[in-house]
């Protein structure tokens, strides 16, 4: 098979497993909406821990923005990968003769997808709790939450499925994902501040880009790994 | 045998060095005493990074060749490695308190980043014995630990950054404000420690290893004994059995 | 990377093929449960052949050993002469394994489950592969219906659907007729039928002894890990008298 055509097909399967994901979490119970509130609830409990300064909430409030989308992330990655769990349709899945990697890249890609609605969502939470005006900074915003967003779809795709069968997985899960994640929150965080502050520094070009580069590292150590984490 | 002469080599190299170091070096003008730290400090760092480069390498060499070994190899520089993190997070607070006047400071760029670096490879302990199966874990371990050393140049990367856009530091990191004395003692001093903590470390690797690997021959050896044990159980119960037939 | 691996037992004649599946001493630990303590056995291509015994005797194992799900511990298994545990990619494509569990999607229909599942067996028409194993298998009204709703018959049926989207040389079913009613345990009775007709090598495992080995060539008892009884035609201990497993050269203890 040709390179371009394993290419090809590889998309072809990525694309039938984040179009799977994507009904199941459409159509499920509640699940993908909880997920979703209770981002929102602690970005509201943020304001208790921080406020009632609203001026020192505007200050953190990319900080704490992202937080909420790491802790609102982190299970939704977990639930994409709980899916398969459900009835060992993982093993089914680690069965069929497809690429590994294309596996990965279509989980990887209806994550993306969650984290962008979870991002979404919370921009007009944060901006109504912490008075923060979105509608100057829109283009730059919304390419730092895309950026975010694909890096931590990656590196969560990848460690769901490495504690998927792991006793402990609820918190081995963060505890393996945060130390990697660091970067990206603290790039994430820097471009939404220059973004939303007008970019007094010229800073929010590198960040993007540091960014960008972690997701591509990411995507491609992820898709490498991961065929490792489905044999038992 | 030859281990054990590396590790008395080890022993008196260490103990050398430190003499020199601690005692007949000349202190640094700027920091003084405190600064007799880095003696300590830059050697600990040196080998956390080594050693996690050699568990990711090693998880690498696993995955391409199955052999367990290199899985021991892998476990053995984690370990070491934790250590000698926690040595070089200790190092730098130690230093941190006399000269910064706190324990941590987040605008220094290699004591957030090795932070980091301690929680990734406790992290890769940790998940490491969740698995039974040796060679599960091995292939486990190793893409957990590759994805981790990927993300390590990233971190620095983006803590320098932070530090550097920041509006440029008013604390200095160590080597900013160094005044050595006596140039060239200090050089060498520090090379000394380096090549000496070096020694140490391989003899430790070694060590480890040694363990890592009569661990898994008995270990092993114990699963190969319950699948004999099993198997006989059945063949005789069955042949009971087929007399009483 | 290791080489493929093609089973060579001691020379066999020329004239005689490759066997579809070749065990030899595998053996697999859980923890510190030996599931399987070294089978090893030959089943001739075309063959059905049924596994019989207890739960717990490892017939499951076996199968997903087979089906690539599994490494084995100790010991080796080749599928078409491909070893499963170095080459296991080579193997997929040549299986199709029923497992107990149905491996279903919940939210989505089950003409979406097959369509899914034929796209990722490289169908090039899923859908039209989707709907015609449907009908095979008695559940073209329920297409468009969630998974979700389905009782456990039902799922079987439609994941027996799932075995027919592919094109294996070797089908592995574990309990085939559990949860079926008399419909469903015919419709099994038919797809074994077809199967062997079309030359494709079947291996069952089964509680329901008398059922299969009806229709099967031959069997195998296990119990405890290890082939105790073999009969019929089809499956057969392996040319050359399996070694032991070769135990630790000094006594260990157990922990």
């Amino acid at each position: 098979m040709s390179g371009m055509d394993a290419i090809r097909t590889d998309l072809g399967v990525a694309w039938a497993i984040a179009r799977k994901d994507a009904l199941s979490e459409l159509r499920g119970r509640q699940a993908a909406g909880s997920t979703l509130f209770f981002a929102a609830l602690v970005l509201l409990l943020f304001g208790f821990a921080l406020g009632p300064d609203t001026r020192r909430l505007t200050e953190a409030a990319p900080g704490l923005l992202w937080l909420a989308i790491v802790f609102g992330g982190l299970l939704t990655v977990a639930r994409l990968h709980q899916l398969e769990t459900e009835d060992g349709a993982l093993d089914e899945l680690a069965r069929y003769p497809v690429e590994r990697r294309a596996i990965y890249l279509g989980k990887a890609i209806a994550g993306l997808g969650a984290m962008l609605v979870l991002g979404g969502v919370l921009l007009p939470v944060v901006a109504i709790l912490y008075g923060i005006d979105l509608l100057g900074a829109a283009p730059a915003l919304v390419l730092a939450l895309v950026l975010g967003s694909i890096g931590f779809a990656a590196v969560g795709t990848f460690y769901a499925g490495v504690t998927v069968r792991l006793r402990a997985r609820e918190v081995m899960l963060p505890l393996l994902m945060l130390p990697v994640i660091a970067p990206l929150l603290l790039a994430a965080v820097k471009a939404t501040a220059a973004a939303l502050g007008g970019d007094p520094l010229g800073e929010l070009a590198s960040w993007l880009q540091l960014l960008a580069g972690y997701d591509l590292v990411m995507l491609l150590a992820g898709a490498a790994g991961y065929g490792f984490l489905l044999e038992e | 045998m030859k281990t054990r002469i590396l590790g008395a080599v080890a022993l008196l190299a260490v103990a050398a060095a430190s003499v020199n170091a601690l005692f007949i070096v000349p202190a640094d003008l700027n920091q003084g005493e405190a600064q007799r730290i880095m003696y300590v400090h830059v050697p600990s760092a040196w080998l956390a990074y080594l050693s996690f480069g050699v568990t990711a390498l090693a998880g690498i060499g696993y995955l391409w060749k199955r052999d367990l070994r290199l899985d021991h190899v892998a476990l053995s520089a984690a370990e070491i490695g934790v250590m000698f993190t926690a040595f070089a997070i200790w190092g730098g607070m130690m230093w941190g308190q006399p000269v910064w006047g706190v324990f941590w400071q987040w605008e220094d760029p290699r004591l957030t980043t090795t932070a980091l670096l301690l929680a990734l490879y406790v992290g890769y302990l940790l998940f490491r014995r969740l698995t039974d199966d040796p060679h599960r874990r091995a292939a486990r371990a190793a893409v957990v630990g590759l994805v981790a050393a990927v993300d390590i140049p990233i971190v620095h990367f983006s803590v320098e950054w932070w530090r550097g856009l920041h509006q440029g530091p008013t604390i200095g990191s160590p080597d900013r404000i160094l005044n050595p004395a006596a140039p060239m003692q200090f050089v060498t001093a520090l090379l000394a420690v380096l090549g000496a903590f070096t020694v140490a470390w391989a003899w430790l690797m070694i060590r480890r290893y040694q363990l890592a690997a009569a661990e898994a021959r008995l270990e092993d050896a114990a699963r190969r004994t319950r699948v004999a044990a099993a198997r006989r159980a059945t063949v005789a119960a069955a042949r009971a059995e087929e007399a009483t037939r | 990377m290791p080489q493929t691996t093609i089973y060579s037992a001691p020379p066999r004649s020329p004239l005689v093929p490759i066997p579809a599946v070749a065990t030899r001493d595998v053996a697999r630990l859980f923890g510190r449960s030996a599931a399987l303590a070294g089978v090893s056995l030959e089943v001739e291509r075309g063959r059905m052949v049924a596994f019989l015994g207890p739960n717990g005797a490892g017939k499951t194992t076996l199968l997903r050993i087979l089906a690539t799900s599994l490494r084995p511990t100790f010991g080796t298994a080749h599928v078409d002469g491909i070893d499963v545990a170095e080459r296991p990619e080579l193997v997929r494509p040549r299986v199709a394994y029923l497992s107990h569990a149905t491996g279903l999607y919940d939210e989505l229909t089950a003409a979406e489950n097959l369509r899914f599942a034929a796209t990722m067996l490289r169908r090039s028409n899923p859908a039209d592969a989707a709907t015609h194993a449907l009908a095979e298998v008695g559940l073209e009204a329920d297409g468009a219906r969630r998974v979700r709703g389905f009782s456990a018959g039902m799922r079987r049926r439609l994941a027996l659907g799932r075995l027919l989207l592919g094109a294996p040389s070797l089908v592995l079913l574990d309990e085939p007729h559990a949860a079926l009613d008399a419909e469903g345990a015919a419709l099994v009775d038919r797809l074994l039928d077809q199967w062997r007709d079309g030359g494709t090598t079947v291996l069952v495992a089964t509680h329901q002894a008398d059922r299969i080995t009806r229709l099967a060539d031959g069997w195998a008892r296990l119990d405890a890990g290890v082939v105790v009884e073999l009969g019929g035609a089809g499956v057969t201990l392996p040319a050359a008298a399996p070694a032991p497993i070769p135990e630790p050269a000094t006594a260990t203890a157990e922990r």
